[in-house]
């Protein structure tokens, strides 16, 4: 019984531990011009950045008229994007295509990094590589980006008459729609990062108690989630576009 | 150390009063099977005045960590906001604009061009359906003008014949009437003959009757 336990907790020590020790609010700083920043987000994110350019350029460097394999694959993306854009912001979609776009393929390939890419085989002096998008600068970064968005939209279609809005259907509801306009960033981002989070927490919890098989189910839960999660922040922020876009009248 | 730690059944209590070994083998933070353990050491040494849950569990993870750790998981916080926030803007930004020239535009302009052209062929397509229409008349067309012709011939040619045909049936019937009448004629003839030598031969006969019944 002893030698079991022992063993077992040498085993859990040596190896597994290494690969799904738990590290909440850990991070790896670096100090720049008297900031911190947090590098283990940066590489990652530098990672993905990588991975979306350089396959993005490979895939469309040459295109064909009938697509095959890579430039197929881009394509499919493309118009994904393009309807999710279309249905929420409507039939001016064309010029915010490219933010949500972004948003979308950042965060879909910022989480599926955090769960398919072994960042555990690089050690950091502290914290540890994961999804840049369980940092909650990331998700805060991309929520203000988008109340920013939403914000030049309304401005640049309707002028100052957008802010007309805020007393649209009575002057009562003047303190709500202000409100709304600090919880829609909030909820982004903390939607994100506490999903992607929890996540990462659960498969690293779950792979510590039985290393096994267990997690396998879980772990293709976290990259459903993950690309679920990547589409509700996209189509959310291009809600927000079209609503500040469209008429109230 | 792993030799220590496979020789004891408490490793976690050796561990954390020995000497600060390397990062990677120690428990960093919530490293499940080890939390129990240490709780009496680490009270006993360092955490007996404080009673509350709460403090005893800061306490135990400061004890596990060793000093250079203990101050790292101070600072440890998942809302840390720092110059990562502006970084990553920047950086979204670069990768907008990068993935703008690289990918949305240039494939989404290949692929409304594309879809342009596909658009035209088809309405040429329909086009050549109208030609195909009308080709297709002009067929019906020279059909029906060859019927027609046919009837026509057709037409003529029965009436050729039927003319012929009568003119044959005419001259037969009059062949045919005169040889009737002929045959009448000597009927005729033949019979006045007949009628003639009877009456002859009824005088002839009457004498010889008036010769036998009146006795000369």
């Amino acid at each position: 019984m002893n030698v079991l336990s022992c063993s077992i907790n040498t085993l859990i020590k040596e190896g597994l531990y290494e690969i799904s020790g738990v590290e909440v609010g850990q991070h790896f700083y670096w100090q720049i011009g008297g900031f911190q920043v947090h590098a283990q987000v940066l590489i990652t994110s530098w990672v993905v950045i990588a991975i979306l350019l350089g396959s993005a350029a490979l895939a469309v460097r040459n295109p064909q008229t009938i697509p095959t394999g890579g430039q197929n694959f881009f394509e499919f993306v493309l118009e994904f994007i393009r309807d999710v854009s279309q249905t929420q912001i409507g039939e001016e979609y064309g010029p915010w295509v490219p933010f949500i776009g972004t948003l979308f393929l950042f965060i879909f390939v910022s989480n599926w990094s955090g769960a398919l890419l072994p960042w555990k085989i690089i050690q950091l002096p502290q914290g540890e590589l994961a999804a840049p998008t369980n940092d909650i600068n990331t998700t805060v970064a991309l929520a203000l980006l988008t109340s920013v968005a939403y914000f030049y939209a309304g401005l640049s279609k309707k002028g100052l008459g957008y802010f007309s809005k805020y007393i649209q259907p009575t002057p009562i509801l003047l303190p709500i729609n202000i409100l709304e306009d600090f919880t829609k960033p909030l909820s982004l981002s903390f939607r994100l990062f506490g999903n992607i989070l929890a996540d990462e927490l659960v498969v690293v919890v779950l792979v510590s108690l039985v290393p096994l098989v267990v997690p396998i189910p879980v772990m293709f839960l976290g990259l459903f989630t993950s690309g679920i999660q990547a589409l509700i922040f996209a189509t959310l922020a291009a809600a927000y576009i079209g609503e500040s876009m469209e008429g109230h009248h | 150390m792993a030799n220590s730690i496979m020789a004891s059944s408490k490793p976690l209590i050796s561990l954390s009063s020995s000497t600060q070994p390397t990062r990677v083998n120690l428990p960093k933070s919530i490293k499940l099977p080890q939390i129990p353990k240490p709780i009496s050491s680490s009270l006993s040494s360092k955490a007996l005045s404080f009673s509350s849950a709460t403090v005893k569990s800061l306490a135990l993870i400061a004890a596990l960590a060793p000093p250079s750790m203990a101050e790292a998981m101070e600072k440890a916080q998942l809302f840390d906001f720092n110059l990562t926030l502006p970084i990553i803007v920047v950086e979204f930004l670069f990768l907008m604009f990068a993935l703008d020239k690289v990918y949305y535009s240039p494939l989404g302009n290949f692929m409304d061009k594309r879809d342009g052209e596909i658009k035209e062929k088809l309405a040429s397509v329909k086009d050549t359906s109208a030609e195909v229409k009308e080709l297709d008349e002009q067929a019906a067309a020279v059909m029906r003008a060859a019927r027609a012709e046919i009837a026509a011939a057709l037409n003529k040619m029965k009436k050729e014949t039927q003319v012929e045909v009568e003119e044959q049936l005419a001259v037969g019937r009059k062949k045919v009437e005169a040889e009737l009448q002929e045959a009448l004629a000597s009927l005729e003839k033949q019979k006045e003959e007949t009628i003639k030598a009877l009456d002859s031969q009824i005088a002839a006969l009457s004498e010889d009757i008036v010769k036998k019944v009146l006795p000369s």
